[in-house]
């Protein structure tokens, strides 16, 4: 290697680089572009998985570009031994500059990366704890409450007591997550419903609870809050919800059928709704557009003209050669390295 | 732990049902009279009583007005009122920006030609199901 050192130092830098900007590139336009990829949806499962692949492989880039950055630099330096690669990494960096007359094109993204790394894992950490506080004390109040209310009535011999029936008119149903869990139904749910429909609705909670699809959902409402504001996408975490809800969908499918399920879908949002309980204005997650998307992701079916089987075995490469992206430039970054 | 949580939890709701059960235009139940009702048959001691009231209060299930020397406690909503409350709870907590208490299917606020439009796909795939329900939906249309 008689490269001129100076050139090689930038060349050094680029995975490091390439890191910061495939963590950017993962947190604000690639949720934005695979929310209006709504054809993905039909292959649900892989789509989530995609879905979970982008965030990881963002957080995963964002956090490696420090050690990466450090690395870079302390091992570039000649003579510095293994153990005190990190330990002399900040003050190595100022010494580097003089001997090795290190241009200002080597030394930043140092500094950068490790503030990057700080911020990121900061934020992370406060909105789990944040979101995880507030999601355990909305279901423990709730459940309280629920409780409370239930009136006994029909009790699903295959969920033991975990059933409750609220004495309301509006068709509903929901499940509270957690290790208490409850499944809830409306009055109105049971004297709308034909038995199928009832059977696909409690398909369908019963899916989202042994799922624990609410984990998915949290881990995805972390990383939604855990960004600033302004790069919040609320068609991604709704995307996200709908995708989820699509899996719960094809759960109650394989209980009861097609039709059944999509009768119960169009009956629990078309119902009676008393004063008050759907007032709120915008779109909730789960509006009629919602239902009719639902409807239609049924069935399956091609994705971009391509047999389902193929087109998830595809989403599920991109998505594991995604995760694997920020490790192989970490590695990139230390192969230049010790070349 | 988690018996102890039910025990309290079914304490909690056989107040409040004895509670509902007073006329309305009674001026509210002392803590002797639910504890006649509730804790005796129970063998629950007057003072745990007190206390699951107490907490009921602080948790704005029930109000409580002074009469003397005791207090005089009505459930601070009706039945029918705390249920709507409590959906309507789990409406806004997924509405907004700090949303997510439950999971909550199916229900949303929607336009008539929203509606309209849901029907006609649930008509549409009717259709397409009625001839061939055997294959199992796997065929679906080209995209």
């Amino acid at each position: 290697m008689a490269a001129d050192p100076a050139d090689r130092r930038s060349a050094l830098n680029l995975p490091v680089a390439a890191l910061a900007l495939l963590a950017i590139v993962l947190a604000w336009p690639v949720p934005r572009g695979l929310a209006r990829l709504t054809r993905l949806r039909r292959a649900p499962r892989a789509s989530l998985v995609l879905w979970q692949a982008s965030a990881v492989a963002a957080v995963l880039a964002a956090l490696l570009a420090a050690p990466a950055a450090v690395l870079t630099i302390v091992e570039a330096r000649p003579g510095s031994g293994v153990g005190s690669r990190v330990g002399s990494a900040v003050g190595s960096t100022a010494e580097a500059g003089t001997s090795l007359t290190l241009g200002n094109v080597g030394l930043w993204p140092a500094p950068v990366a490790l503030l990057v790394t700080a911020v990121v894992a900061a934020r992370l950490l406060f909105s789990g704890d944040r979101v995880g506080r507030r999601l355990r004390a909305a279901r423990r109040r709730h459940r309280d409450l629920v409780d409370l209310l239930a009136v006994d009535g029909v009790n699903d011999p295959r969920e033991d007591d975990r059933m409750r029936v609220l004495e309301h008119a509006t068709p509903t149903a929901y499940c509270v997550p957690g290790l208490a869990r409850r499944v809830v139904v409306t009055r109105g749910t049971l004297d709308s419903l034909a038995a199928d429909e009832l059977g696909a609705v409690l398909a369908h909670e019963r899916a989202h609870l042994t799922a624990r699809h609410d984990l998915v959902l949290e881990f995805f409402t972390v990383m939604h809050e855990a960004v600033p504001r302004f790069m919040r996408s609320d068609q991604a975490l709704h995307s996200v919800t709908l995708l989820i809800e699509v899996l719960a969908d094809r759960a109650a499918v394989r209980s009861v059928g097609v039709v059944a399920t999509a009768r119960a879908i169009v009956a629990m949002v078309g119902g009676p709704r008393p004063e008050g309980a759907l007032g709120m204005s915008g779109s909730g997650p789960a509006s009629a557009s919602d239902a009719r998307q639902r409807i239609e992701l049924l069935e399956g079916g091609r994705v971009f003209g391509l047999p389902n089987v193929v087109a998830s075995g595809l989403i599920y490469t991109a998505s594991g050669l995604l995760v694997a992206a920020p490790v192989a430039l970490l590695l990139a970054a230390l192969a230049t390295t010790s070349s | 732990m988690q018996k102890a949580r039910n025990i309290l939890g079914d304490l909690e709701r056989a107040v409040i049902e004895h509670l509902w059960a007073a006329p309305h235009t009674s001026s509210g139940v002392t803590v002797r009279e639910v504890h006649d009702a509730v804790g005796v048959d129970r063998g629950l001691a007057y003072t745990t009583l007190m206390t699951v009231l107490d907490r009921m209060t602080k948790k704005g299930l029930v109000s409580r007005q002074r009469d003397g020397r005791a207090w005089r406690y009505t459930a601070a909503s009706s039945r029918e009122a705390l249920t709507s409350e409590t959906m309507h709870h789990t409406l806004g907590e997924l509405a907004g920006d700090e949303r997510r208490g439950a999971l909550l299917h199916f229900l949303g606020s929607s336009s008539p030609e929203e509606v309209d439009e849901l029907r006609s796909a649930l008509a549409d795939l009717e259709a397409r199901q009625q001839p061939a329900d055997v294959s199992g939906g796997r065929s679906g249309r080209p995209a």
